[in-house]
């Protein structure tokens, strides 16, 4: 059954955003299902339930309120229950200080949210297909901030 | 400080003194035994004659007696025996006498014993022939065998005399002989002494003026140093202070007075009086830091306030050394120094850097507004115009799409102004991240990120080799993309544009701006193209941020890339300036100091 299709999951405050996300998934048509959460908080807590199903991929957005996209990064990646999940970061800014930090704590790629539904598009279309063992095992600081 | 020899030091003074005083004394001691002798042999001389004068005198009173006698029996006059009756006694007398002065002689003891025999001796003939002629019986055989008898021990008696006076005057000789052999020797002694006694004198009389004229000229020197300590005191906000250990007593520079703001010398200098003077609150640390100076005598820089009468509040630092004197007596040297205007103004420098921190930080904050709230909304309006353009431009009319592209190219400018902003406050200066970098490499990337307008434009971008130099490399890069992108952008319609980068070195002193810059020469690169120019009179106000020289319409740009550039070489400590000439081209000419 999880074969069949890639789970992705989407941690963000932004309802405008989460919807772009979601309706790209559903254009792509990819074998796709895509769970969503409005912050960190909702989103530990279903990761932490011990019958829950884990991601393949999950999205952090970094500004979000109550726990922010670090924290929820630091934890995912003290526990080892998640230690198969990759993390992509999605977030507006592309501060240097941001992708130094969240390269450090071992986010596997860093997506600055792009201003054209298209690239949105092609862009997770890339993130899905994308053969993460080999893009994580040659990872650089240079090859992780996504470009396009 | 230079030793100072032997003949400076007091001590030798004193081995002078000592010595002087030594052979003064020598000299007294030659002279009174000199004087001694001298009256010793006037006594020898006097006890000769006194002598001398005894066997006269003994000599004329038997002449007395012998004449007296002659006189009586011519005249039988009895009065002509008077001097016989006392001569007896008169010539004991004598003989005692003259047995006394000759005490120390035995040969003239022996002499007065024989000479007292030969009198007695005379006189009993001399009494035997008296008796003869007071019985008339001169014509006696008997009387004028006495007679001459009397008269040969007369002779032999006077005899006598003549030898002991011939003895003494022998005697007498010898003495002044042998006297006068050792005085003659004294006075030269006596005059010699005098004489190195003199020399000595006059030459601690010329060590002693020496000295005392070095003594003045250091007095002096001391005087003027006091004088500009003084003055430096007040200068520089400093009080002296001297603790004598062995006494326990204090002394305090006028100054210090003055930095408590008292009247010099107003009132006694002692621990107690200065301590009435310190903040309550430091008063415990003070009383501390002095305990253990007592013990110590030592004081480390010691911090603590003052207040002063007009209920000023100062700054004082202390600091105290021991010195121990020639003498051996310990004190212990102290400062005093009023820092209040240095805290004064280290609290303003405090203050300012608050502030600059705080600026900063609100520039800070601003940079994340900017990068990150200001592009949210505007990337939302993009990615709605995306929406709208690829799911609805078929239901909009030709006005409702002129529109959207109108908003979208808006939309795009407030971007490329935002990402320029951000640029621009990024493009900041720090020291850690200069580092050697390779600037042929730096344009390669900076040429490999425009590659896409350079083909479009079909430019052709050539460049000189470039040395290695300590610079921040993504600036640099930042610098050759915003350099050549500004070139691409204002090129001639239909002239395909040429870029000419070239480097040199150029020597300071040829550059009027850096003329007296701390560098000898600069790291010189140009970049020249042949686009649109512009008027040399704007040369200055491109490079100011948001100057634009053309519409926003006819040329895309923000205004922000030239300051960018100005600001990347300001950080190398160089400077960048711009030739133009209208519808010819542009060069741009970056000096980077060599370093």
């Amino acid at each position: 059954m999880r074969e069949d299709y890639t789970y992705v999951v989407l941690a963000d405050d932004d309802e405008d955003d989460r919807s772009f996300f979601v309706e790209a998934f559903e254009e792509l048509k990819i074998q796709t299902k895509v769970g969503i959460f409005k912050d960190g908080v909702t989103l530990m807590e279903a990761l932490n339930l011990a019958d829950t199903i884990l991601p393949n991929i999950l999205f952090l957005d970094l500004n979000m309120p109550k726990k922010s996209g670090l924290e929820c990064l630091k934890e995912i990646k003290s526990n080892i229950r998640f230690k198969d999940i990759a993390i992509a970061i999605y977030s507006t800014s592309a501060s240097e200080e941001d992708i130094e930090n969240t390269f450090v704590l071992g986010a596997n790629i860093y997506i600055k949210k792009p201003s054209s539904f298209n690239i949105l598009k092609k862009i997770l279309s890339n993130v899905v297909t994308m053969n993460w063992q080999y893009h994580t095992s040659g990872l650089n600081k240079d090859n992780f901030l996504l470009r396009f | 400080m230079q030793l100072k020899p032997i003949y400076y030091s007091e001590r030798f003074l004193k081995i002078i003194f000592g010595l002087s005083l030594f052979i003064v004394l020598c000299m007294g001691g030659l002279a009174y035994r000199y004087i001694k002798k001298l009256s010793q042999s006037f006594d020898d001389v006097q006890l000769t004659y006194q002598i001398h004068i005894e066997l006269e005198k003994l000599a004329s009173l038997l002449k007395d007696a012998e004449s007296g006698k002659r006189g009586f029996i011519i005249s039988k006059d009895s009065t002509f025996l008077e001097p016989l009756l006392t001569s007896g006694a008169a010539l004991d007398k004598s003989l005692e006498r003259l047995r006394y002065l000759t005490a120390d002689n035995p040969d003239q003891q022996e002499n007065i014993k024989e000479l007292e025999m030969k009198i007695d001796n005379s006189l009993a003939i001399f009494e035997k022939t008296l008796q003869l002629a007071l019985t008339n019986k001169i014509d006696s055989p008997e009387f004028i065998a006495g007679f001459k008898e009397g008269r040969r021990t007369m002779n032999s008696v006077r005899f006598k005399i003549i030898q002991m006076t011939t003895h003494e005057n022998n005697l007498l000789g010898i003495r002044k002989e042998k006297s006068s052999k050792r005085l003659s020797s004294a006075p030269v002694i006596v005059y010699y002494v005098l004489i190195i006694s003199l020399v000595i004198l006059l030459l601690i009389y010329i060590q002693i003026s020496k000295n005392l004229k070095s003594l003045k000229e250091k007095n002096e020197l001391l005087e003027t140093f006091k004088e500009s300590t003084t003055q430096s005191e007040m200068i520089s906000q400093l009080g002296n202070w001297i603790w004598h250990i062995e006494s326990d007593t204090f002394e305090f520079s006028d100054n210090l007075f003055r930095l408590l703001g008292e009247v010099p010398q107003s009132f006694e200098p002692t621990l107690h009086n200065f301590m009435s003077f310190v903040h309550p609150e430091d008063l415990d640390k003070f009383t501390e830091q002095m305990t253990k100076m007592m013990e110590q005598h030592d004081l480390p820089f010691t911090h603590y306030r003052i207040i002063r009468k007009n209920g000023q509040i100062r700054h004082f630092k202390s600091y105290g050394k021991i010195l121990i004197d020639s003498e051996g007596y310990r004190k212990l040297l102290g400062t005093t120094a009023d820092i209040s205007d240095e805290i004064e103004n280290y609290r303003l420098i405090e203050e300012r850097n608050l502030e600059l921190e705080r600026n900063n930080k609100e520039l800070a904050s601003f940079n994340y507004v900017a990068s990150h709230d200001l592009q949210e909304p505007l990337r939302k309006i993009q990615t709605f115009i995306s929406r709208l353009e690829e799911k609805e431009r078929d239901k909009l009319s030709n006005n409702g799409k002129l529109y959207i592209d109108r908003i979208k190219s808006s939309s795009g400018r407030m971007r490329s102004l935002i990402d320029d902003l951000l640029q621009f406050s990024r493009t900041n200066k720090s020291e850690e991240s200069f580092e050697d970098a390779n600037l042929n490499f730096l344009l390669e990337t900076a040429k490999h990120d425009l590659a896409e307008i350079i083909n479009d434009k079909r430019a052709v971008i050539s460049s000189d080799k470039m040395p290695s130099m300590k610079v921040i490399p993504f600036q640099i890069k930042q610098l050759f993309l915003n350099l050549i992108s500004n070139s691409l952008k204002y090129s001639r319609e239909n002239v395909n544009p040429v870029i000419r980068i070239t480097y040199s070195q150029t020597d300071a002193s040829f550059l009027p701006k850096l003329r007296y810059s701390k560098f000898k020469s600069y790291h010189t690169i140009t970049v020249q193209d042949n686009g649109i120019g512009f008027e040399q009179s704007y040369a200055d106000q491109i490079f100011i941020l948001f100057n634009r020289l053309h519409g926003k319409n006819e040329y895309s740009g923000t205004g922000i890339g030239l300051s960018i550039c100005k600001k990347i070489v300001e950080n190398h400590h160089g400077y960048i300036t711009a030739q133009g000439e209208l519808n010819q081209g542009s060069t741009f000419t970056v000096y980077i100091p060599v370093s």
